[in-house]
């Protein structure tokens, strides 16, 4: 096994550790807050050599094969995770939701082709990276907010009252939720933007309502329908709650389902 | 009775029916339907089938009646600078969207190396407003190189080309990828598709020589069948013409780049004759003598214009601006971590 795969493995088995803990912590009411800070960090630091390691090999970022994709979603997930964790306490026992799902994304990152893929010339731009950085801020905001959204359900479901006694009431966790969201609403708007941008030099188009464009455009109409509709109605927190994950799932799809199951130009290969 | 008072209440009472109306236009739960409505339209859009832009048409047009009414009437849009600066630009995008695809122009151009664009497309969709200066748009196209990668995948394209602005003087560039060249409006880009292109000249007895290139089917992706068939000008002569070469030109096993082969022959079938013509060879015909001058390269181009385009950039980045200054705002009252 490769010194990238190695470290790669070394980043997930702390990752497992750390969720655990949290998990654990949740469960047994216990405060785990900074072995989990730190386990995370150190995973993410680990991390961080693989993808370089790998991107040094292959002469470009982790943008093309679906194991690429997974891979540095993880790690920007978990470290967008990772900084409201440390700067938001509220959200520390989200920790106990968010892990699982990450856990979901490394489990099939080990079942998909390590192997390298092709770098067509449309990726060869500044606005790739920007893009890309647009929005895996806008997924790590929601993901934030679905973390949240989670405990604010199993609240609602009875699941551990007194274990969750120590947080906040429903609607100020809820708001807290509703502010990621906002923050990926900003981060959605301006990856399209810039995903537009590029569309016009890579295409010669800005927008056809490829599969890709048209869901993540969806997304963004579900996260404004939520919006208006707290607006407009007094949402119950776990009503809230309901929209996020909604929102989540159609982000998730949009970003790992759509690319790899239409062939769609999207991917500007040819 | 004073008539122009009785007059007044009329009026009055129409101004109050809109005022009612336009309240209710502006409704927020309007608002909830109107983005249901388009996510509907969006998902049974079918953008490959040309069909069914009305699905989106319709209800952005309510959406946008909605946002208008609601700038105008509603308090809490009007007393928040930035929530009302967001939605003013939100309601221009989609204006602005609306005034493109009335305007717009897309379309597909072929040029042999060292043609010019004579403002003829070989594919053009077009909205309905759309007011040609194509023919305005003179470049020509000066040679290109592609390279390709391990594996037969293509990498950069770079593409010369030349054109005479409008001061008079002459322009060079290279354009391809990411960079296309826009004259008058008009962005071309150069397109994956491009391929060999053998230069005829064709002499009639009666009437002046014509020089004209034979665009074969794209390479590499018609690789085995680089064959077409074509008329001489004004005449109802078909001519089948293959290129044939035994070189590999894009080896799977290392880098390499598009170039025309060492060694060819073209195979032209005229009736029931077969010749097989290396570069300067003639074939004379009952109405004139065809010369096979050389073989060269293509490049397909694909036009487009909009001239929304930096408004709508404009409008975009001032409504995230405002989005983000409103929330910033309204958060900024309450620690997050209350
Ligand atoms: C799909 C496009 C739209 C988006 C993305 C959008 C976005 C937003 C956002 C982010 C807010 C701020 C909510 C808050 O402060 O919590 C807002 C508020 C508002 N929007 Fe929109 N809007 C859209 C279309 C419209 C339309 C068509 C109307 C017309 C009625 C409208 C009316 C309002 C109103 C009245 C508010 C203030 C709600 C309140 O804070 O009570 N919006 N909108």
């Amino acid at each position: 096994m490769t010194i990238e795969l190695q470290l790669l493995w070394g980043a997930l088995a702390l990752y497992t550790l750390a969720g655990s803990t949290a998990i654990g912590g949740t469960v047994l009411a216990r405060r785990v807050e900074r072995s989990v800070l730190a386990l995370i960090v150190i995973g993410l630091v680990v991390h961080a050599v693989s993808i370089g390691l790998r991107w040094e090999r292959v002469g470009h970022g982790p943008f093309i094969t679906m194991f690429e994709i997974l891979s540095s979603n993880v790690w920007s997930l978990l470290l967008i995770f990772a900084l409201a964790y440390w700067r938001v306490p509220a959200v520390r026992p989200a920790a106990a939701v968010v892990m699982p799902i990450l856990f979901v994304m490394m489990g099939w990152m080990l079942v998909t082709s390590p192997g390298d893929g092709h770098y067509p010339p449309t990726y060869r731009t500044v606005w790739l990276y920007i893009h890309v950085f647009f929005g895996k801020v806008f997924l790590g905001a929601v993901l934030v907010a679905v973390g949240i959204a989670g405990l604010i359900l199993l609240r609602r479901a009875g699941f551990g009252v007194q274990r969750l006694a120590r947080l906040p009431d429903s609607a100020r966790l809820e708001n807290l939720a509703f502010r990621f969201m906002i923050l990926g609403f900003v981060f959605e708007t301006l990856m399209l933007i810039a995903g537009a941008v590029w569309a016009q030099d890579a295409w010669g188009r800005y927008w056809a309502w490829d599969p890709l464009e048209t869901w993540a455009f969806l997304t963004w109409l579900t996260l404004a329908f939520f919006v208006h509709a707290r607006a407009t109605f007094r949402l119950q927190p776990h009503h809230s709650a309901l929209f996020i994950m909604g929102v989540f799932v159609l982000a998730f799809l949009t970003f790992f389902g759509v690319p790899f199951v239409s062939t769609a130009p999207h991917k500007g290969a040819v | 009775m004073n008539t122009s008072a009785a007059n007044a209440g009329v009026s009055n009472t129409g101004g109050w029916y809109a005022a009612a109306w336009l309240h209710r236009l502006a409704s927020t739960r309007l608002t909830l339907l109107f983005i249901v409505l388009l996510a509907c339209g969006v998902i049974a859009y079918e953008p490959a089938a040309g069909r069914g832009a009305w699905l989106i048409v319709a209800p952005l047009s309510l959406g946008a009646a909605n946002l208008a009414a609601a700038i105008l009437t509603n308090a809490v849009i009007r007393q928040h600078t930035a929530l009302l600066v967001f939605h003013l630009a939100l309601l221009a995008i989609v204006l602005l969207a609306a005034a493109g695809r009335l305007t717009y122009l897309k379309g597909q151009l072929e040029l042999a190396e060292g043609e010019a664009f004579s403002g003829q497309l070989m594919q053009v969709e077009r909205g309905p407003w759309h007011r040609s200066q194509l023919e305005r748009a003179v470049f020509s196209n000066e040679g290109y190189t592609i390279r390709y990668e391990k594996g037969v995948r293509r990498a950069d394209t770079r593409n010369a080309v030349r054109w005479v602005d409008e001061s008079g003087r002459e322009q060079r560039a290279v354009i391809g990828d990411h960079t296309p060249l826009t004259l008058h409006g008009y962005r071309f880009y150069t397109s994956f598709n491009k391929g060999f292109a053998p230069v005829f000249i064709w002499q009639p007895f009666a009437g002046v020589p014509q020089r004209g290139s034979v665009n074969l089917p794209s390479y590499p992706i018609h690789e085995y069948r680089q064959a077409l068939e074509w008329n001489l000008p004004a005449t109802q002569t078909s001519v089948w013409t293959m290129l044939q070469f035994d070189e590999v030109l894009l080896d799977p096993d290392k880098p390499s780049q598009l170039r025309l082969p060492s060694q060819h022959a073209l195979v032209v079938r005229i009736g029931e004759a077969r010749h097989e013509l290396a570069p300067g060879a003639r074939i004379a015909l009952p109405q004139g003598v065809l010369t096979y001058e050389r073989l060269s390269l293509w490049m397909g181009y694909t036009v487009f214009y909009d001239w929304t385009l930096p408004w709508l950039a404009a409008a975009c980045v001032l409504a995230v601006a405002a989005l983000a200054w409103h929330f910033r705002r309204k958060f900024a009252a309450q620690p997050w971590d209350a």
